[in-house]
């Protein structure tokens, strides 16, 4: 279920956009109207004052956003960065939610060798169709398409795996067969046993198969060897990135909102607050099932997840999550 | 049959296309000792007829029209198809019915007319048919009977990005499992990961084209292909190669084997004849309709096995309403002649009106 939400009368797209350009007069920008406005707006909503922006004023709202955002002003020198995570969330959350996650893929590439888990995130934990929403978005932003961009620039078992599974179009069905699950559990545990040369019929496997087939398969693994696939998985030196992708891959598909819960969890430290991701799973899940994934963080924290944003960040960063939080 | 056709043109009639038949289908020559040679000349003349009405004489289908005007003529003279059958020895067999006094049935060749009858009826089951089942359905058939996979390929990389799109989600409501699990799990041999590539590719379709990229990728190709032969792998199974082909616009692929054959002095085609799943894959993206002409025209001739034959339905369906236009042109192109003058030659009845029809003018 979505967290953010929408107030019962919503303004006219005419209205909002008129109240945003008042935010952005004068000296300095009204975070907390900017704030007001977008974190409430749905995606077709947001396209609307997106729309009447540019026709009314003759310039794109996200180009200004980004300009009155960007922290750079002497005036607000303490609360820059806290300005410079502010932008990137807000120029997040205004596309929708396709583009947005095209772009966020986008910048993956550039940066494959560490950033790979975000591919991997865009890829098994959307349905086959918002996949294909996503390539779509990739298709028009950049005139390329996603597996090009994947394909250039990661080689080996990674790129193998990355390509499997960015551009496979899964069979959505419940029906899992056990037979087969039972022969696919042997044919990874033989492929794990063999060490990371021999991957391809495991990367096959892990790219086709229909999720229910696949949770069949590891449920099956499991059974047959009393440890999870992912526990199963060795901790190697060669290929470390490889290894630790297939980890995120199974666990993606086993459970989604888990893993995001982790990933907050891991962001929300008090050894230092991981903003990017943090960024990115409130932002791209917010008018998704951040409801889900924020019970599921709550289970194994000991505060809520707006306790933990509300005590890791700060300014109007963390207005801003909070307001897609729902609170 | 030289005989056959040689009594049958001295008599003035049109000598059809020569030796399309097996030989235990190609028809005796008569021995009529009563008639006189005019009417023996003549009774020939409706034999040969009815025999390539019933696809005895090679071409594909068979003539509908003929067939049935042969029984009206011959309304309760059963004496003229007692004759018919003798002069057929590939449909009807003396020796194996004489003990029970009859020219039996050769099963082969009921066989084989099961299939020439059936033409008609897979052109228009599959004219009707949503274009991305028909796909979809080639896909499973070529996936579950261990056929060849040109036809995989040939639908993986000739529709555009949103009809093989299609034709995926068709396989989904049809066969309850996505076309790469199939492909994965039954293709174990060395072209199994191109396959999967090229079927689960959702290409840009866009016109915008890097001529660096081009040229790049250009190079990679050449400098794969010349290493191959020292390596144990087959180019097939060169992650480059896979990637290039399974991940690029269409656009760009062409203006990269442009580039190749520059570079090369020769088209990449050339460099991959010793793997025919590969050089398929570069025909079909770069030049489709010249492939789909060479296919029509392998469908024609004399050693055509039934996959061969069963294309020329498939081509036409399929690229009816697609580049039906470009592909008449590749025809003219390749053999001089036009495709509605080799499809009018080497097809029968109600099947060629058919094929006709859907080539248009």
């Amino acid at each position: 279920m979505a967290t953010f939400v929408v107030p019962q009368a919503v303004p006219l797209p005419a209205e909002d956009a008129a109240a945003l350009l008042r935010a952005f007069q004068g000296w300095g920008t009204d975070e907390q109207t900017v704030i007001t406005i977008l974190a409430h707006r749905n995606a077709s909503q947001r396209k609307q004052i997106l729309l009447e922006y540019e026709q009314k004023y003759n310039e794109s709202l996200i180009q200004r956003l980004r300009s009155e955002l960007s922290g750079d002003f002497e005036f607000h020198q303490p609360f820059s960065v806290c300005l410079a995570s502010m932008q990137h969330a807000m120029y997040h959350w205004i596309l929708d939610p396709a583009e947005r996650q095209a772009v966020i893929a986008n910048a993956a590439t550039k940066c494959i060798q560490e950033d790979y888990p975000v591919i991997i995130e865009i890829a098994c934990t959307n349905s086959s169709a918002e996949l294909l929403e996503v390539k779509k978005a990739y298709h028009v932003l950049y005139q390329r398409s996603l597996e090009e961009d994947v394909a250039v620039h990661s080689s080996g078992n990674l790129r193998g795996l990355l390509l499997a599974l960015v551009s496979t179009y899964r069979y959505e069905g419940d029906i899992a067969d056990t037979r087969l699950a039972e022969s696919e559990a042997k044919v990874l545990h033989e492929a794990i046993k063999n060490g990371t040369t021999d991957h391809d019929e495991l990367i096959r496997i892990v790219g086709t198969r229909s999720k229910a087939q696949l949770n069949a398969t590891f449920s099956c693994f499991r059974d047959e060897h009393g440890t999870s696939i992912t526990k199963a998985l060795p901790h190697g030196t060669d290929s470390p990135g490889y290894l630790r992708a297939l980890r995120t891959t199974v666990r993606c598909i086993t459970d989604a909102n888990k893993y995001f819960a982790k990933i907050l969890r891991n962001a929300t430290r008090e050894s230092g607050t991981d903003e990017d991701s943090l960024t990115r799973v409130v932002v791209m899940h917010a008018e998704k099932n951040m409801k889900d994934i924020s019970d599921a963080f709550q289970k194994r924290s000991s505060c809520t997840l707006e306790q933990a944003i509300a005590k890791e960040t700060s300014g109007y960063y963390r207005t801003f999550l909070i307001a897609l939080l729902g609170s | 049959m030289q005989q056959f056709l040689a009594q049958a043109s001295s008599n003035g009639a049109a000598s059809p296309r020569a030796s399309a038949s097996p030989v235990h289908l190609r028809p005796q020559p008569k021995r009529e000792k009563e008639a006189p040679p005019a009417a023996a000349a003549a009774m020939a003349d409706e034999h040969q007829e009815l025999t390539r009405a019933f696809s005895g004489m090679g071409g594909l289908g068979v003539d509908e029209t003929a067939l049935v005007s042969a029984l009206g003529r011959w309304r309760r003279q059963p004496e003229k198809r007692t004759q018919f059958r003798r002069s057929f020895p590939g449909f009807f067999s003396l020796s194996a019915g004489a003990a029970a006094g009859i020219e039996r049935c050769e099963d082969e060749f009921v066989r084989h007319l099961e299939a020439e009858f059936s033409r008609l009826k897979d052109a228009a089951v599959l004219w009707a048919m949503h274009p991305w089942e028909r796909d979809a359905r080639w896909a499973h058939h070529v996936l579950h009977r261990a056929h060849p996979p040109p036809v995989l390929v040939e639908v993986a990389c000739t529709r555009a990005a949103d009809d093989l799109l299609g034709a995926r989600r068709a396989y989904h409501a049809l066969y309850h499992r996505s076309i790469e699990e199939d492909v994965a799990y039954l293709v174990k041999d060395a072209n199994a990961n191109l396959l999967l590539g090229l079927v689960t590719a959702y290409r840009y379709e866009g016109q915008h084209v890097s001529e660096e990229l081009a040229k790049e990728e250009a190079k990679a190709l050449a400098a794969a292909v010349k290493s191959a032969p020292a390596t144990t792998k087959l180019l097939v199974q060169n992650e480059q190669v896979v990637r290039v082909l399974a991940t690029r616009s269409k656009p760009q692929l062409r203006a990269t084997f442009k580039i190749y054959k520059e570079l090369q002095g020769k088209p990449l085609e050339e460099d991959l004849a010793g793997e025919p799943c590969l050089q398929e894959a570069v025909k079909c993206l770069d030049a489709p309709a010249n492939y789909f002409a060479e296919v029509i025209s392998a469908a024609f001739k004399d050693d055509a096995d039934k996959q061969a034959k069963a294309a020329l339905t498939r081509v036409v369906v399929s690229r009816a309403e697609a580049d039906m236009d470009e592909i008449k042109d590749a025809c003219a192109k390749q053999h001089g002649s036009k495709l509605v003058d080799a499809v009018a030659k080497n097809t029968h009845g109600l099947y060629r009106d058919a094929l006709l029809a859907m080539i248009g003018k």
